[in-house]
């Protein structure tokens, strides 16, 4: 929901070395039903919600959680761990 | 002395909206319908260097995580 300019801005200060993506359009949380509407005050205001998704080369979800859950990444990435030996095994 | 009027006005408003917001506030959770075993939709999102990043990017080469992180800069 950030701009990418933002998210410049914070990639450098944190050091990221994955890309900071940016959904200016809302188009893929609509499409993946983690966009969350408030009400206030006769306006409506869209935040994301947050989400962990893992997905794996076929482009299948191996993996899902949002909200509370999905503030801690580790189960998440334990998914991901699990599809690298999987993958390191073929 | 305009500037001292100009600072009251501020406080004011502030002061009269900050009570009203949570009686005001209703919210609407959207379904997340995807669920394991779907096949992942289809996106195009920008990166911090203004590039398209496509899901489909990756498919056949790289596992994808993907997390939407609200307001991480908050630390909240």
């Amino acid at each position: 929901m950030d701009s990418p300019a933002a998210n410049f801005a914070f990639a450098k200060q944190i050091g990221v070395t994955f890309p900071l993506l940016s959904d200016m359009n809302h188009k893929m949380l609509k499409t993946y039903g983690i966009l969350k509407g408030y009400d206030v005050q006769n306006e409506t205001y869209e935040w994301a919600r947050r989400a962990n998704l893992v997905i794996d080369k076929q482009g299948i979800i191996q993996f899902v959680e949002a909200d509370e859950s999905a503030v801690d990444p580790n189960t998440a990435l334990t998914m991901c761990t699990t599809l690298h030996k999987k993958d390191a095994a073929k | 002395m305009k500037h001292m009027i100009a600072l009251g006005l501020l406080a004011a408003a502030a002061l009269s909206a900050g009570p009203l917001m949570p009686q005001a506030e209703k919210s609407q959770v959207a379904k997340m319908t995807l669920k394991v075993g779907d096949t992942a939709p289809e996106f195009t999102l920008l990166s911090d260097g203004w590039k398209t990043v496509k899901l489909s990017d990756y498919r056949g080469k790289k596992n994808v995580f993907l997390a939407v992180y609200v307001l991480a800069f908050t630390g909240g």
